[in-house]
């Protein structure tokens, strides 16, 4: 299972809802991306986060305005 | 050390609990009980005279050891966060649901494994239920289903619950105020410092791992994500070769020693329950105490549910019994869930269905 680590944007959220949402959102939207579970180095929980390519930034910011899906942060890290 | 961001490194803390629960295994406890978070809650709750039921009364330094050890590492690497306010009565409720469902079964997700481990085919047959529940849970959370969110709350919230464990060990080995079975289940256990060593070892590799049993189910559900499992997959080894081992593994159902029942329709919809129950509750009782520990008062409430639910099974008589050898006639006596555990369960099951589907995530302002 060895894999490149590659640079990618993590959203995390206050509930695994939102990430739900956030999947439903970028889907229909056509926007690639994946739920994940919350890497262990940003949180202890345990809830789920969307991982994107890093230039999907500014079309996922615009999906989260306009769904009105609050996230919690947004990190660039390698995952 | 990361231990999360290879697999080898979570099977490797999986491998360390697995050890942990052989070793209290074989120095006292009941074998195949060996480390059950729900079996040692309810015991605790025996000690505490919440239930009366003389057999299993013992606080268990293991549970208290959990907790600690969570709140001691997370505040050490700074991810101790007093958190609450999502939902805490639903989450109360759940706790109740878990121990209900864990008692009817017979053991939580955690001793589910370890009583696989020793080839015990009832917790097999319990295993379809269990993952059918988690089943249930996910399709909820694809259905929007969510408890609201928690927030940052005053620093000293989350520690309530490991001070008051910490008292409740104090009791233990400072008064007689506290019951101890003299027989049963609740007699049987390893020596009360090296319990507690294990629970603070278990507690840090936990919250370190962010071990879960549903979750780790619920990852691979959701997310083809096997990481949690793998954590599993280590403690379920060790246990396996430690069964091996000293001759305990037993493939069959009916077995009298390990404290379990061949109702085959119960033991799955007892697991049902708690594995609908803890997806709800967003993690298993081992990750409800771990959560409690680095300060969610959201998970202490459900572990205070947990409480209640052992008390109210015992107090009520909702919990099954173990197929059992009769001492005098030498005879193998069934074990079995009695009609109002069967009716607890499915009342337990319609609340699942009730609040999986009825709290929905609001679209926020």
């Amino acid at each position: 299972m060895l894999r490149k680590k590659e640079k990618k944007l993590i959203v995390t959220f206050h509930t695994t809802a939102d990430a739900m949402a956030m999947e439903k959102a970028c889907k229909e939207a056509g926007t690639k991306g994946r739920l994940i579970p919350v890497p262990r180095a940003l949180s202890a929980g345990c809830g789920l986060a969307w991982c994107a390519e890093t230039e999907e930034k500014e079309q996922i910011a615009r999906i989260m305005e306009e769904k009105k899906i609050e996230k919690e942060a947004l990190h660039e890290m390698f995952v | 050390m990361n231990l999360s961001d290879s697999k080898k490194k979570l099977a490797l803390a999986g491998i360390i609990c697995g050890v942990i629960a052989a070793c209290l295994a074989w120095f006292g406890n009941p074998a195949n009980m060996a480390f059950c978070i729900a079996c040692f809650i309810r015991d605790t709750a025996g000690a505490l005279s919440m239930h009366s039921a003389e057999a299993v009364q013992y606080a268990r330094p293991e549970i208290i050891g959990l907790v600690l050890g969570s709140f001691i590492i997370s505040v050490l690497t700074k991810e101790y966060r007093s958190t609450a306010g999502s939902s805490p009565m639903i989450r109360f409720v759940l706790g109740m649901v878990i121990m209900i469902g864990s008692l009817v079964f017979l053991g939580c997700p955690l001793r589910m494994i370890i009583r696989m481990s020793a080839g015990d085919l009832n917790a097999w047959v319990a295993l379809i239920g269990f993952i059918l529940g988690v089943g249930t849970g996910c399709i909820a959370l694809k259905k929007g289903f969510s408890l609201g969110r928690a927030h940052l709350t005053n620093r000293m919230s989350g520690g309530v619950l490991p001070v008051l464990l910490t008292g409740v060990l104090l009791l233990s080995v400072c008064t007689s105020l506290l019951k101890a079975s003299v027989s049963g289940p609740g007699s049987m256990h390893a020596p009360i410092l090296l319990s507690l060593a294990g629970g603070l070892i278990f507690g840090v590799f936990a919250q370190k791992s962010r071990m879960c049993f549903a979750g780790s189910i619920r990852d691979v559900m959701l997310m083809k994500n096997f990481d949690l499992l793998t954590v599993i997959g280590g403690v379920f080894a060790v246990m396996l070769i430690f069964n091996l081992a000293t001759g305990k593994f037993v493939p069959a159902f009916d077995t009298p020693g390990i404290i379990a029942h061949s109702e085959h329709l119960w033991n799955i919809l007892g697991m049902y329950a708690v594995g609908f129950a803890a997806v709800l509750a967003g993690g298993c009782p081992l990750r409800q105490l771990i959560l409690a520990g680095q300060g969610s008062s959201d998970a202490a409430v459900t572990v205070l549910g947990m409480f209640v639910g052992a008390a109210l099974c015992h107090n009520f008589g909702l919990a099954a019994s173990g197929t059992a050898l009769d001492a005098k006639t030498n005879e193998v006596v069934a074990g079995a869930v009695p009609l109002y555990g069967k009716i607890a369960v499915l009342i337990c099951i319609a609340a699942c269905f009730v609040i999986a589907f009825l709290n929905k995530r609001k679209e926020s302002k």
